[in-house]
């Protein structure tokens, strides 16, 4: 066998060979491709710009808390959170890539617009809106501000409007969302609601009020996510930590608004008429419990505008209660047991005060009216005499001056510690901030003068908050038990009580009830026979104490040069006068005037009304009929 | 018995670099054994992008739903604000005298039936 014969020509497999030109065409591709991503992932530097542009990004958004809620007694709500827009205009755009004919169409939709605003504005014309949009056109302004903040409803009609309606990359349209504090009854109890400048505010002096002291609870707590951009849009990225925004949660408080409207109603009617008034504030509370039922405190803007809720005078501004205080004297001295009988008599013949130098005018009239030389405690208590409540306290509670300088004041400091225990001495927790402790003076330091007892007597000496002196009649209405004066009922959250608050007690037992029954014989003479006769007659009988006293000006007289006084008028009661159910108190302020404004002219007429008004609508004076059982079957 | 030497490492990467040259190389590490689970592990890299995928889609979703539910709740907030607004007492009672009703404030406390 020819070796020739058996070796056949190799034959070509092409195929084969294409083949393997494409494997090893694939295999230097991958090659570079490997060099060329290990080239790029170890020591390539990409331009930071394109680098950017090119990276998702994954950004940490903040999510806003929902504010919570403040609802009345009754759940209403009194203060929400909503949104508010402010709209703004970019008012370049399209502005290079127009041209002539484009331009005029864009200015003529913008004239349209500009009439649509002055509907909406209407304290700018749509010559004015326009003149705005086309000069800052021309001058290349890219942030104009639109008007003033809208609500939602002005909002969806604005976006409506022609040229914004094509979207704010034809038309520039910028809109900024906030949510802001909403208060449904307006003006109403504003100051005791208070405010907090927004939910994101760390700023805490512009917490005020109700707001502002609860701000823990009512902000929440913000969550916090990472976003990043996809082919869908902003989405979070589940692979970063997510942490849930926690809601604030609701204050349920003791304000009863319809309460609140009748009061603050009452109230403006009195005072809205009377130039010479800077202020006025009117509390209403429940006996049994302390519940602020309704707050009013009304100060003149700048000293002369209308009356609006801007300060807390009940509980910010202190001054001499005047013979609202009359009644703490006859509470020491009947709890001393220095007197036994409202009937017990003092003589009465000059008016003045032995050992001080207090004259009352009123006496030597008294007693020449009742053709009599004494007057019984009751008596001056109707007619508020200042001699008769002077002189308990000093003849009760005078100096021991025979022990020498600076000793036998025992019998005073009593008097004062009974002032203390009937929390008239001290600023007690409270659920607004600016509680203003009341002043007391104190018979070892050197300021205190032969007067002063006598003084505090009837009113005068000391400094009282309003909310102080109601919580005092509070407990006599109350059989002696003195409640805490609160506002804020319980802490919800989506309408389930987290925390009760409540009724608290400030003195258990600052009289026995026999005292306090004296005491309300007492007020309520006053109401039917002294000096708040206005009361008389009311729908339910009403038992209280009036008061008056004069500022003092800075040369420590009541009166200035032209003999104008400053006057604190009070009226303090309860009602109705043999059940009580709410204590009420109304205080008005004067600039220096030479008008009067007595504790029984206005501070009783406002009463009048909001009793009137209560007694009307309250379920706790509500007749009850009984079914006959025979006819039931 | 055959012992190692350094001229191996040579010789190793001579002859990969021919099987890879030849097209042998897999075939020589007789890698078809793992082809199953080649396969498998290829299987779960899709599945895997295509489940990214979707829920991409759905947080898609998910944002534009919060969105439509935070238009909601603003006009939620909305109508409540005004509902309030207007239920106020003093408010009420202008309204009906305007309106020419006859409806007032009680004149006298409500009697009730005791059960």
């Amino acid at each position: 066998m020819s070796t020739e014969a058996t070796h056949t020509p190799k034959k070509r497999d092409r195929i084969g060979v294409i083949l393997y030109l494409l494997y090893v065409a694939l295999l230097i591709a991958s090659v570079i491709l490997i060099v060329r991503l290990t080239g790029i992932q170890l020591f390539f530097q990409p331009d930071p710009k394109i680098e950017a542009a090119l990276t998702p990004s994954n950004t940490v958004s903040i999510i806003e808390p929902a504010r919570g809620n403040i609802l009345d007694a009754e759940g209403r709500l009194l203060a929400i959170s909503c949104p508010i827009y402010q709209f703004y205009m970019d008012c370049t755009v399209l502005k290079e890539t127009n041209n002539a004919q484009q331009e005029q169409a864009w200015l003529d939709k913008a004239r349209e617009l500009s009439a649509g605003l002055a509907a909406e504005f209407p304290e700018k014309s749509a010559d004015q809106f326009y003149k705005l949009i086309k000069d800052s056109r021309a001058a290349g302004k890219k942030y104009v501000r639109i008007g003033r903040p809208v609500d939602r409803n002005a909002y969806n009609r604005i976006i409506e409007l022609p040229l914004f309606r094509d979207g704010r990359y034809r038309s520039g349209m910028i809109v900024e969302q906030e949510q802001i504090r909403q208060y449904p009854y307006g003006k109403l109890a504003r100051r005791t609601i208070g405010f907090v400048r927004n939910n994101k505010s760390t700023v805490t002096n512009t917490h005020i009020g109700l707001e502002g002291k609860f701000d823990y609870i009512l902000h929440g707590q913000e969550g916090r996510e990472w976003m990043r951009v996809t082919d869908y849009g902003r989405v979070r990225n589940t692979d970063s930590a997510f942490v849930k925004a926690v809601d604030g949660k609701d204050l349920r408080i003791t304000l009863n608004i319809d309460y609140q409207d009748i009061a603050d109603k009452a109230l403006r009617e009195q005072i809205v008429e009377e130039p010479d008034l800077e202020g006025a504030t009117l509390v209403l509370m429940e006996v049994k419990t302390g519940a602020i039922r309704a707050m009013v405190n009304l100060v003149r803007e700048d000293g002369t505008g209308p009356f609006e809720e801007i300060q807390n005078l009940a509980i910010g501004r202190k001054g001499e209660p005047g013979s609202v205080f009359k009644t703490v004297t006859l509470m020491s001295v009947l709890n001393d047991g220095f007197i036994k009988s409202l009937d017990e008599t003092l003589p009465a013949t000059t008016g003045h005060v032995a050992g001080t130098s207090i004259n009352d005018d009123h006496i030597p009239s008294y007693a020449w009216q009742h053709k009599t030389n004494r007057i019984s405690i009751l008596d001056g208590f109707k007619i508020s005499s200042n001699y008769v409540f002077a002189t308990l306290a000093v003849q009760n509670y005078g100096i021991d001056k025979s022990k020498g300088r600076g000793k036998g004041l025992e019998k005073t400091e009593r008097f004062l510690q009974n002032i203390y225990n009937y929390k008239l001495g001290e600023a007690f927790a409270f659920d607004l901030d600016g509680l203003q402790t009341p002043t007391i003076p104190s018979p070892s330091t050197r300021y205190w003068t032969d007067t002063d007892l006598g003084s505090i007597g009837f009113g005068y000496s000391t400094e009282e908050t309003p909310l102080h002196i109601l919580t005092f009649y509070n407990a006599i209405a109350n059989k002696g038990r003195m409640m805490k004066p609160y506002l804020v009922e319980d802490i919800e959250e989506k309408g389930i009580v987290t925390e009760r608050r409540g009724p608290g007690v400030l003195n258990a037992a600052v009289c026995s009830k026999a005292v306090a029954d004296t005491i309300t014989r007492a007020l309520k003479a006053v109401t039917e026979e002294g000096t708040a006769k206005r009361l008389k007659g009311a729908k339910c009988a009403v038992a209280g104490k009036t008061g008056t006293s004069f500022g003092t000006y800075a040369n420590g007289q009541y009166q200035d040069a032209q003999g104008r006084r400053k006057y604190q008028g009070t009226f303090v009661g309860f009602f109705p006068a043999d059940a009580p159910q709410y204590s009420i108190i109304c205080t008005v302020y004067s600039k220096p005037t030479g008008k009067q404004f007595q504790g029984g002219g206005i501070p009783a007429r406002a009463i009048r009304t909001v009793v009137d008004q209560l007694y009307n609508i309250d379920p706790a004076f509500r007749e009850q009929l009984k079914r006959n059982p025979a006819q039931a079957q | 018995m055959k012992t190692w030497k350094i001229a191996d490492i040579g010789q190793f990467f001579k002859n990969s670099f021919t099987a890879v040259l030849k097209g042998e190389f897999l075939l020589r590490l007789n890698i078809g054994r793992y082809f199953i689970h080649i396969a498998y592990t290829f299987l779960l890299f899709g599945l895997i992008i295509w489940i990214s995928l979707m829920i991409e889609t759905t947080m898609s979703k998910v944002e534009k739903n919060k969105a439509v539910l935070k238009e909601l709740e603003i006009v939620h907030s909305q109508k409540v604000f005004e509902v309030v607004n207007i239920s106020r007492r003093s408010s009420v009672e202008k309204l009906l005298e305007e309106m020419g009703s006859k409806v007032t404030e009680a004149e006298k406390p409500a009697t009730t039936v005791k059960r």
